[in-house]
């Protein structure tokens, strides 16, 4: 009970806090993007309009107006989700970005768990092989790994298992031919419940890559992260005693070596899964992956403003959203943070 | 410490073999970035349209005049790998230093001053930590427009708070030294404690971080020429040569594999450096874990 209250009060500080962040971030962003030098009115009108049907469609959208203003409505209606229309799609911001948002969510969750698993399996390794030989190893090859950023890792991935191999495919969701199940918009969850087995295989198929060089280009620095704080945990105290008591060494890491040492892990990984998330749009990019970052690219080469401001606000509310799961999960996983 | 055979010591820092490695790399790619049109066998930008696309000169259908073949518009692999070695350090140098400067600014004011500075300050980057690196960089560019210097620019704007972040702690930690009371006893300005006393205590983090930053800049510049948003497409990069080669990757896959490689070389060369220097700079490390 007392745990619930805890994380309750921690979720109502943190979406307090996240709201003034918020508005500063949306502010900031509508701010860069009116420096650009184009001009939107023009760009919604065919390219033989005339000089005043070009004012007329400023005035009508409002750009004539001081920025602070422009500002104001463009919030008034950001509140009433409506974020604007595409210039470029000829489509209300919010639909693309709810066509889109899910598969990124899908990409980012799925990565998540590759890193995960990755980085606890590969900390573990690092950590049991410490002070040997193969440590040094390991430990240049850490740095290697670090070296290689998720873009390249695409690509080498793709170059790999795609182009020179051909075992699995690399362009977009779904093979053609496979026809795609909408009720939730998340093409995995959706082709499980209308129970198409073969459409959700064919699905988990294309995501293998693109997972794996997200995964993999996260796990280095989590694996590092959680060898040195087993290292740390490992000089208290508490595991002499548990060697003391007679506990098997796989005890003693698991019950206490591993519980102390993933605290730090885990607030590493808040901060990276937010960074991991902006990661995704390179991978989307590379992979043809129908998300938002290739929604944001899009938009940036089009130079089509409405999107680029609700695409970034939603990146940062993805992240915002992320950081404060990782926070509530520590203070769960943290009993000295839990009793006050 | 050994004696150097001139009887100066050798800085122990120099003696890490990863310090050493790196400042090798960092060597390589100045060398070619430098003397680029001396060392680059053709114009990076001259189109043969007759030879697209063709090989490296050991496979089969290679042209010595192109040793890592052409593009899809005939261009020398080999030299615009070479003139991106240009853009890819000048970024990494400048705008290292030019986030080191603004970062390391309010990480100093943040954690000497603390109070209400240090809010402020610590609002401001959790504002800027909550947008991905990437998206912020992509938009800021959106705003500047492309060219080197927005490039710069924009890495700046973005990654400072790496700078301001980690170095808060740190001066926090330097400020709560004796020798920092000493200093405000005798009198000295904040500027001048800060500078004399302080400064020099967070100088070696200072240094690994910049060296880290340098690849993380190369990184940010090749993503963002990849998506077409950094210099001009008259000036060759690795992250254009990369959109180039994604075109034609089942006829060209080794136009890949050059930038790609390229990219990892400089990157690695970068890390390793700031490890060396992390291990060997860092006087909280255990003489152990330095070994």
């Amino acid at each position: 009970m007392r745990m619930i209250a805890t994380i309750a009060k921690l979720l109502v500080k943190r979406v307090l806090t996240a709201i003034p962040i918020l508005l500063l971030v949306s502010a900031l962003l509508f701010c860069i993007l009116r420096i650009l030098p184009v001009d939107p009115a023009a760009m919604s009108l065919p390219p033989n309009a005339t000089v005043q049907e070009v004012e007329a469609m400023r005035t009508e959208m409002g750009l004539n107006l001081p920025l602070y203003q422009q500002y104001g409505i463009w919030l008034n209606k950001l509140f009433h989700g409506d974020i604007g229309r595409s210039i470029h799609f000829r489509q209300d911001v919010t639909s693309l970005i709810g066509s889109t948002l899910p598969a990124t969510i899908e990409l980012a969750v799925i990565a998540m768990m590759v890193a995960t698993v990755f980085g606890l399996a590969g900390g573990l390794f690092l950590f049991y092989v410490r002070g040997t030989r193969a440590e040094a190893v390991m430990d240049f090859v850490s740095i290697l790994l670090l070296s290689l950023p998720e873009f390249l890792w695409s690509l080498f991935l793709l170059l790999i298992f795609g182009v020179f191999f051909e075992v699995l495919p690399f362009t977009g969701r779904l093979s053609p031919g496979f026809e795609r199940p909408v009720v939730t918009g998340f093409l995995l969850l959706d082709s499980l419940i209308t129970g198409k087995i073969s459409t959700f295989l064919n699905a988990l198929q294309h995501m293998i890559l693109p997972c794996l060089a997200l995964g993999i280009a996260l796990s280095p620095s989590l694996m590092r992260v959680l060898r040195s704080s087993l290292l740390d945990a490992y000089q208290d105290d508490y595991i002499q005693q548990a060697r003391l008591r007679g506990l098997s060494e796989k005890r003693i890491l698991i019950r206490h070596g591993l519980k102390n040492a993933i605290l730090p892990t885990l607030s590493l990984m808040g901060v990276q899964f937010g960074f991991l998330f902006g990661g995704t749009l390179l991978v989307e990019i590379i992979y043809s992956y129908p998300g938002m970052g290739n929604l944001m690219v899009d938009a940036i080469r089009n130079a089509d403003l409405p999107i680029i401001q609700g695409a970034g606000l939603t990146y940062c509310v993805a992240v915002l959203v992320i950081s404060i799961v990782v926070d509530s999960l520590y203070l769960i996983l943290n009993p000295k943070l839990r009793v006050r | 410490m050994q004696q150097h055979a001139k009887g100066r010591p050798v800085p122990l820092w120099l003696k890490s073999g990863r310090v050493q490695t790196g400042l090798v790399i960092i060597f390589i790619l100045a060398v070619c970035a430098i003397f680029a049109p001396y060392l680059a066998p053709n114009d990076p930008n001259e189109q043969n349209l007759l030879s697209i696309l063709t090989p490296p000169v050991w496979a089969d259908g290679g042209d010595a005049m192109f040793p890592l073949g052409t593009d899809s518009l005939g261009r020398c692999v080999l030299s615009r790998l070479i003139f991106g070695a240009r853009v890819a350090l000048t970024v990494a140098f400048t705008a290292s230093i030019g986030a080191m400067i603004i970062g390391a600014f309010f990480a100093h004011v943040a954690g000497y001053f603390g109070g209400w500075v240090d809010w402020v300050i610590g609002r401001i980057v959790e504002i800027w930590l909550s947008f991905p690196p990437v998206i912020l960089s992509l938009i800021l560019m959106v705003g500047l427009g492309t060219g080197l210097r927005n490039v710069v620019l924009a890495i700046v704007l973005v990654d400072w708070t790496r700078f301001c972040r980690v170095l808060r702690s740190e001066v926090i930690v330097l400020r709560r030294r004796d020798y920092v009371s000493a200093a405000q006893l005798i009198g000295f300005s904040h500027w001048r404690t800060i500078t004399r006393e302080i400064l020099p205590g967070t100088l070696p983090l200072l240094i690994t971080l910049m060296s880290l930053e340098m690849g993380v800049a190369i990184i940010v510049e090749a993503i963002l020429s990849f998506v077409g948003m950094s210099v001009g497409s008259e000036t060759a990069a690795w992250g254009q040569m990369i959109a180039d080669a994604r075109q034609n990757i089942y006829e060209a896959p080794f136009n890949l594999i050059a930038p790609i490689f390229a990219i990892f070389f400089a990157v690695f060369g970068f890390n390793i450096l700031g490890d060396g220097l992390r291990r060997t700079l860092d006087t909280r490390l255990t003489q152990t874990e330095r070994t």
